[in-house]
């Protein structure tokens, strides 16, 4: 239809209304008619209860079985870890200790990005915990070993499942070395790649009980059985689940900056959501329940302003192999499908993740884009990290911001927290940390762990 | 180039794989896979070409694929997430890429080259990365903008407050007792029997890296021994 057409009237004889052809008829039902009629339309369908039959099953009802049958032992989730329970895509429930927590850490965080799991810690140690006693961050652990596995292919089922479940033993007994119960520290995996990874591997283990029997061979050499069976935890948690749980207690009773006029998008990550897809945490107070809660909830409950963008669903384009030896993916992905389109529809101030490598993709391959005049950037970093700003938590100190290649400084000046004073402070600290006065969030003893 | 007996061979291993029947399903062509995947648009690569190619078990186009195409998958995981059949074509990407190694295959070696410095790092120390491999030469298209503050790694890392996070040549601070429990595992799953049919002389490196720490080990638990008898 060329512009000076007249649009067709919807009322005119024989015409319909526009859209719904020649065959159209009014009703001729009164408002209140009109409205019960179309109840349906309002009606709020939760499609997180809906019946799968026997389309999906629950891994974690076989888990419980094979406990009854003396095949491995559970370490459960007790009231002492002060659980809260939340629903999974499908409406199932999932419980989340908040407290006695064994910190799993993860590689590309703990080498990349320190402020992210220092902002964690930090966060329990405002919330009055103790470490020892109600966390505990140890040596004792290794990374999943599954960036490697997908990014490389070397490694299989039967070294990812060993790694899984000796990590998850010393998690079970690391309490003993602090004079607690087997049981007492519950593992909280740091990683959306190890999440999702234990998560798969717990699955086939639970299934398959050729790998079961030749896993066990290698944790009985290490020492890693208890009473001769395997060590399987009942719920894979990952951080940001416990910062989703958490969400209000940080809002009411740390938060000390409105960020109500902060324009925030969050990019959740793959391996989050995608593996292992029925155990991420869905929340109809989120976004309608349509994307995965954790991340975009403590934003929302921060009082933020949650923007989202047509390219949420796409990975960030870290791929594994591809961010360390096909860069030119990685980048050219993150760029035209986040970063430009958060900054194009959005207009955020910040995007936060939830996850290792999609933090590192998308806050490091920024710069580069302008070699193809894409002049345009964003902050990046964890929810975790936001919300420790959010609530009064030193940005270089405690968050790490250092380490970060995206222009954080402008999400920090937004929030009212000034960034030269800050680093000033921090510069000041260094020359403490040289003279060997080092602050600590925890005593240093208890990290010594095997 | 492969024999059809060689080519058999192989999909013989991927599909004897365990998770073979649990990611591949039946396949409609539907494209979602392809549709949603982040490397179809940037590589030759289609999850609906891989998951029709096994489902059809069309054994020499299936090695055909391993040589390049398997090796583009970004294993995000959206595929498995949207396919109304439940398969995981990312999945059955990774088995075929374990199947590629266990075969000595040469794309496998060609994609695994720039990945040594990791692989050393992971199987030595339990950890993937750490922070000095993270500087800003190795980075020069991360931008000026890399480190915020000036300062030499060790100062700096030692200014974060977590003490099992103040190294450099790690992630975190690894335990020996956790480093040799690890290289146990390597060697009872015959990860380094796949390492040294990639690269054997990465292979000789980790070997005596890994005598050398338990060596090491050894000793520490003999101190130990010697102290509690005192």
């Amino acid at each position: 239809m060329s512009k000076n057409q007249t649009p067709p009237n919807p009322g005119a004889e024989g015409q319909g209304i526009a859209g719904h052809g020649a065959f159209f008829q009014q009703t001729n039902l009164s408002p209140e008619e009109a409205e019960k009629a179309t109840d349906w339309v309002r009606k709020h369908v939760d499609k997180r209860s809906m019946d799968l039959g026997e389309r999906m099953d629950d891994i974690r009802d076989h888990m419980w079985e094979l406990e009854k049958e003396g095949e491995i032992i559970v370490h459960r989730i007790t009231d002492e870890h002060k659980p809260e329970t939340v629903q999974t895509l499908f409406g199932w429930d999932k419980k989340i200790p908040t407290t006695r927590l064994w910190h799993h850490k993860s590689c590309g965080q703990c080498g990349n990005i320190p402020g992210y799991p220092t902002s964690l810690l930090w966060f329990m140690n405002e919330f009055g915990y103790q470490p020892g006693v109600d966390y505990l961050d140890e040596t004792d652990q290794t990374s999943c070993t599954a960036w490697n596995y997908h990014g490389s292919g070397i490694g299989n089922v039967e070294s990812l499942a060993a790694v899984f479940l000796r990590n998850f033993h010393q998690a079970y007994v690391s309490g003993k070395q602090h004079g607690h119960e087997l049981g007492h520290f519950y593992p909280l995996v740091h990683c959306g790649t190890s999440f999702g990874n234990y998560k798969e591997i717990r699955k086939y283990l639970i299934e398959s009980a050729d790998l079961r029997e030749k896993v066990k061979k290698i944790l009985g050499k290490l020492g890693r059985l208890v009473d001769g069976k395997l060590v399987i935890p009942e719920e894979i948690v990952h951080y940001s689940e416990w910062v989703h749980v958490m969400r209000h207690r940080i809002a009411n009773e740390l938060q000390k900056i409105d960020i109500s006029n902060l324009r925030v998008t969050v990019h959740a990550a793959c391996h989050y959501y995608k593996m292992v897809h029925e155990d991420a945490i869905y929340d109809p107070t989120v976004l309608g329940g349509n994307r995965a809660a954790p991340g975009t909830s403590i934003a929302q409950a921060l009082g933020a302003q949650v923007i989202d963008y047509s390219t949420w669903y796409d990975c960030c384009g870290f791929g594994f192999r591809h961010i360390i030896s096909e860069r030119e993916f990685t980048r050219s992905f993150t760029m035209d499908r986040k970063i430009r389109v958060a900054r194009e529809e959005a207009n955020a101030d910040v995007m936060l993740g939830i996850d290792t490598g999609c933090i590192t993709t998308m806050d490091k391959n920024q710069w580069i884009g302008q070699a193809h005049g894409q002049n345009y950037s964003m902050p990046i970093m964890a929810d975790v990290q936001l919300a420790a700003l959010a609530c009064g938590a030193d940005p270089f100190k405690i968050v790490q911001l250092q380490w970060h290649a995206s222009p954080c400084e402008e999400v920090v000046e937004k929030m009212g927290i000034s960034w030269s004073d800050a680093k000033a402070k921090f510069e000041q600290y260094l020359k403490e940390v040289e003279q060997g006065n080092i602050e600590y969030l925890y005593d240093p003893k208890l990290a010594v762990g095997g | 180039m492969a024999t059809y007996a060689e080519m058999q061979e192989i999909f013989d291993d991927i599909r004897s794989d365990f998770r073979y029947d649990h990611e591949l399903n039946g396949c409609l062509n539907c494209g979602i896979c392809t549709a949603t995947c982040p490397s179809a648009q940037f590589y030759d690569y289609s999850p609906r070409e891989i998951v029709q190619l096994l489902w059809t078990e069309n054994v020499d186009q299936i090695y055909d694929a391993m040589q390049e195409k398997i090796w583009a998958c970004a294993q995000c995981m959206t595929c498995a997430a949207r396919c109304p059949f439940k398969n995981s074509p990312g999945g059955l990407v990774a088995i075929m890429r374990e199947v590629a190694i266990k075969h000595g295959m040469d794309s496998a070696r060609d994609v695994l080259r720039p990945f040594g410095r990791v692989m050393l790092k992971l199987i030595t120390t339990g950890n993937q990365l750490s922070p000095d491999m993270i500087q800003p030469d190795h980075f020069p298209d991360w931008g000026p903008n890399i480190q915020k503050v000036e300062g030499d790694l060790k100062t700096l890392r030692k200014a974060i407050p977590v003490k099992t996070l103040q190294t450099t040549a790690t992630a975190w601070e690894v335990s020996l007792k956790t480093s040799v429990e690890m290289y146990t595992i390597w060697e009872m799953t015959g990860v380094l029997d796949a390492l040294e049919l990639m690269d054997e002389n990465l292979f000789d490196v980790i070997e005596d890296f890994i005598d050398e720490k338990r060596e090491e080990y050894e000793d520490w638990l003999e101190e130990q021994e010697e102290d509690d008898d005192d």
